[in-house]
């Protein structure tokens, strides 16, 4: 009996109009009438826009006032003339930028995940990379760009002492963490915590310190220290002792009800007198515990929703294997809040360095303060005023949006959401 | 029961150090004192340092005349004769104007961005993805003295900008066309009574049509009638008046320039710092609405818009009939506090000189004690938290899940 063998045809490739760039096209850009419209209009207007902003940007800006401006937009008034009459001062930011720069290579050791080589290894090269700014040597002198080029051999010492010496054990890390915060303070400032003078170096108040230096020291130590006052208005407002329930609810919703910078100013008024006269505790310390608590009491709130997130079983279970409730914060219900609030904690460490700038109306030296007074006394600056600010604008964007960043990566490490 | 501890330092047989309910009050008491003797110390400290260092210090300068002009002033403000405590309230009811047309503006401009980030268009989402991560990661104060110095350089008041000659922008602000009482309060009062009779009127309009539309099934366009009844109402009621006056219920005030100052005169005129402020405001806390939008929005399962989708509406009417009314819920708690943002936010008006409860509350700490100023600032700001909180709270309790 004959059969008939059928050959299957030739897989045909999908309709070119399909796959490929073109498809792509299709789907997103024009995948009905309507959207086609939109498309072109979007299209038409944001291509007008950026045109106008290339133009200016290119053309009419004139982006000379950043450089005269320089060194001030990050140190402030540091290295001036009245603060640091030799003007040798320039060394104690960038020697407190190398030790976080090692503190950085430590973590990466400590840690050893892409992410945190990442963003070490980010941070020190785009340091290094300031050393090759087109500045006039008089104004940025070879010892300053060596120093800048000195994070990459420091984030590389760090990595080497943590893994090579017991300083990269966790608990040594935090220990380091606090050391480090005094130590940067004690070198900037040129004192031993403000009691004594260190022999040879010009003692700067912290009232003189400035520019973008402020507002990252500030921010930095929020960050370091409002996570953990966080953490414990947190866990007080969920204790079942009436008397710590109610203090943390007070010290809460006090600070979330009130703007900051009413804040601010109660800090630079009614704060001093609540201590005696000669206590050592000068302006920029008092902003920076105000913006600190201001912090710590919006993170004790994401926190505790993260806490609240938490099913009664995990409490239960532990309980039931008789573990004490001291052990079962630590160990069940505390570390799953805090991963489960990972973005919202990232999202007040933002806010928070966002709100640094707001020393600037209580008259501190902040990045703000240094641009805003130049274009106030220099009045041929006022036309370019836009430049100014829009500089400003990224360099916070540049940061914020690298810890939105960072934020997201460790979310998806962790598996938010997922479990 | 030999073994169990006897002694005085035992209690219900368990020792005192290791009694759980002992430890606890123990604990608690440890923390009050330790409070109560911290806030005495500061306490005594700053009634001390008030003597010492003659810090001024009181609450009689209330009743006394401000004598500083109020720059805006939504009442009227009188800077020679005004007390203290009516100059504060004038202020007060500038952050609040400003906190409201903020929040209204930055919900509409925040919900628009938050959809067009889920637009299946691409570049629309993008376009919205930018703007959210650009606006989110600028500290406001920023992008506030950005706008203030793009103001600053515009023409002065001599070479305004116009729109038709009906608007006016220039360095110190904007004039725009504002309705006014010209033709006498009873014909103008008259004409909103009706216009807001027209308005609750539409609404039930609104409301009997939907119903009819969502119980037979039949097309009754209940927007378009409720929209129509109430514009019908108003525009009645405002020709009855123009026949039986011979003038309009509302007369209409528009700037114009005057030649002997170069000022601009009547109008609605805003000065720069409040328009500052609230473009400042709505484009910050827009970018945050968008995200919550955004979140609310797929937080609703993918089978409500599918299904939408089955039964036949389009894609308009699975947004506005079933993914947004669903997706309000999860919105509305972190809007509010969106909302309160703002109000607190509204707190940095004296980095750009609109006259709002913290700017005003500067400026007299140059004549009156500083301390009791920003105590009561404060206070009146925790009042404003409070409210927004008595709303959220409001509507948690409207939109409870009744009997699960």
């Amino acid at each position: 009996m004959a059969t008939r063998e059928t050959t299957p045809g030739a897989i045909l490739p999908p309709p070119r109009m399909t796959t490929g760039k073109i498809g792509w096209i299709r789907n997103n850009l024009f995948s009905s009438p309507g959207n086609g419209i939109t498309t072109v209009v979007v299209a038409t207007l944001t291509l007008y826009l950026l045109w106008l902003l290339v133009d200016w940007a290119l053309g009419t800006a004139d982006w000379a006032v950043i450089p005269t401006l320089g060194g001030t937009l990050v140190l402030g008034q540091y290295n001036s003339d009245s603060v640091c009459p030799s003007n040798d001062c320039f060394w104690r930011p960038q020697a407190s930028l190398l030790i976080a720069m090692t503190y950085f290579g430590m973590l990466w050791a400590a840690a050893a995940t892409a992410l945190v080589r990442g963003v070490a290894l980010t941070t020190a090269f785009a340091a290094a990379a300031m050393a090759l700014l087109p500045l006039p040597f008089d104004e940025m002198g070879m010892d300053v760009r060596l120093l800048l080029v000195a994070n990459i051999p420091a984030v590389f010492l760090g990595r080497w002492l943590g893994r090579h010496t017991p300083l990269g054990s966790t608990r040594n890390l935090i220990i380091i963490a606090f050391l480090g915060f005094i130590t940067v303070y004690c070198l900037l400032s040129g004192t031993i915590l403000g009691f004594v003078d260190i022999p040879g170096l010009h003692t700067v108040p912290s009232r003189f310190w400035g520019g973008l230096m402020l507002n990252i020291l500030l921010a930095a130590g929020g960050i370091t220290a409002s996570l953990p006052i966080g953490i414990m208005l947190a866990l007080g407002r969920r204790s079942n002792l009436p008397v710590v329930k109610m203090l943390c609810i007070v010290f809460i919703e006090f600070f979330r009800g009130v703007p900051l910078i009413t804040l601010l100013f109660m800090s630079q008024t009614l704060v001093p007198l609540a201590f005696p006269r000669d206590f050592p505790l000068d302006e920029v310390q008092r902003a920076g515990i105000v913006i600190t608590m201001f912090s710590a009491a919006y993170m004790a709130e994401n926190i505790r929703g993260g806490l609240q997130a938490l099913h009664r079983g995990q409490t239960e279970a532990a309980r039931a294997l008789g573990l004490p409730p001291w052990n079962t914060t630590t160990f069940i219900t505390l570390p799953q809040a805090l991963r489960n609030v990972v973005p919202a904690i990232v999202g007040q460490y933002i806010s928070l360095y966002k709100d640094t700038t707001l020393v600037f109306i209580i008259g501190m030296l902040d990045i703000l303060h240094m641009g805003s007074s130049f274009i106030g006394s220099n009045r041929e600056f006022l036309p370019h005023s836009r430049e100014l600010f829009l500089f400003i604008a990224l360099v916070f964007w540049v940061f914020n949006y690298g810890m939105s960043y960072v934020s997201r990566r460790v979310e998806r490490n962790l598996g938010v959401g997922e479990r | 029961m030999a073994d169990q501890p006897r002694g005085i330092l035992t209690y219900q047989g368990i020792p005192v150090w290791r009694h759980a309910v002992l430890i606890q009050w123990a604990l608690q008491i440890l923390s009050a004192i330790a409070v109560v003797t911290l806030v005495v110390w500061f306490f005594s400290n700053v009634v001390f340092a008030i003597n010492d260092r003659d810090i001024p210090f009181g609450w009689n300068f209330f009743g006394r005349s401000y004598g500083t002009p109020v720059p805006e002033h939504a009442l009227p403000f009188n800077d020679s004769t005004d007390s203290y405590a009516y100059a504060l309230l004038v202020a007060a009811v500038n952050t609040i104007i400003l906190a409201v047309a903020g929040v209204i503006l930055a919900i509409i401009v925040g919900t628009l961005i938050g959809i067009a980030r889920l637009s299946p268009n691409w570049l629309l989402s993008r376009l919205s993805l930018v703007y959210v991560e650009f606006f989110r990661n600028v500290p406001l104060l920023v992008q506030l003295l950005f706008i203030f110095y793009f103001i600053l350089v515009l023409p002065p008041i001599t070479e305004t900008y116009h729109i038709f000659e009906v608007i006016y922008i220039n360095n110190a602000g904007i004039a725009m066309p504002q309705p006014t009482l010209s033709s006498g309060v009873a014909p103008g009062l008259g004409w909103a009574a009706a216009a807001g009779l027209g308005v609750f009127a539409g609404y039930t309009v609104y409301k009997l049509r939907n119903r009819r539309e969502m119980l037979t099934g039949a097309v009754s366009y209940p927007l378009l009638s409720g929209f129509g009844t109430a514009i019908g109402i108003a525009a009645v009621a405002w020709l009855a008046i123009w026949a039986m006056s011979g003038n309009t219920p509302l007369g209409l005030s528009v700037p114009a320039p005057d030649d002997r100052f170069g000022r601009i005169e009547d109008g609605l005129r805003v000065r720069s710092g409040a328009i500052v402020m609230l473009i400042g405001l709505v484009m910050y806390t827009a970018a945050f609405i968008a995200e919550i939008v955004r979140a609310g929005i797929q937080a609703v399962g993918r089978g409500q818009t599918e299904a939408a989708l089955a039964v036949g509406l389009k894609p308009v009417g699975v947004l506005r009939n079933v993914t947004f009314p669903q997706a309000l819920r999860v919105i509305i708690p972190p809007l509010i506090s969106q909302c309160l943002n703002l109000t607190k936010n509204s707190s940095l008006a004296p980095a750009v000189g609109f006259a709002d409860l913290t700017n005003v509350g500067i400026t007299m700490t140059q004549t009156a004690p500083a301390i009791n100023i920003f105590l009561v600032i404060m206070l009146a700001y925790l009042a404003m938290s409070l409210a927004w909180s008595a709303v959220g709270n409001f509507y948690n309790w409207r939109t409870r899940i009744v009997g699960t």
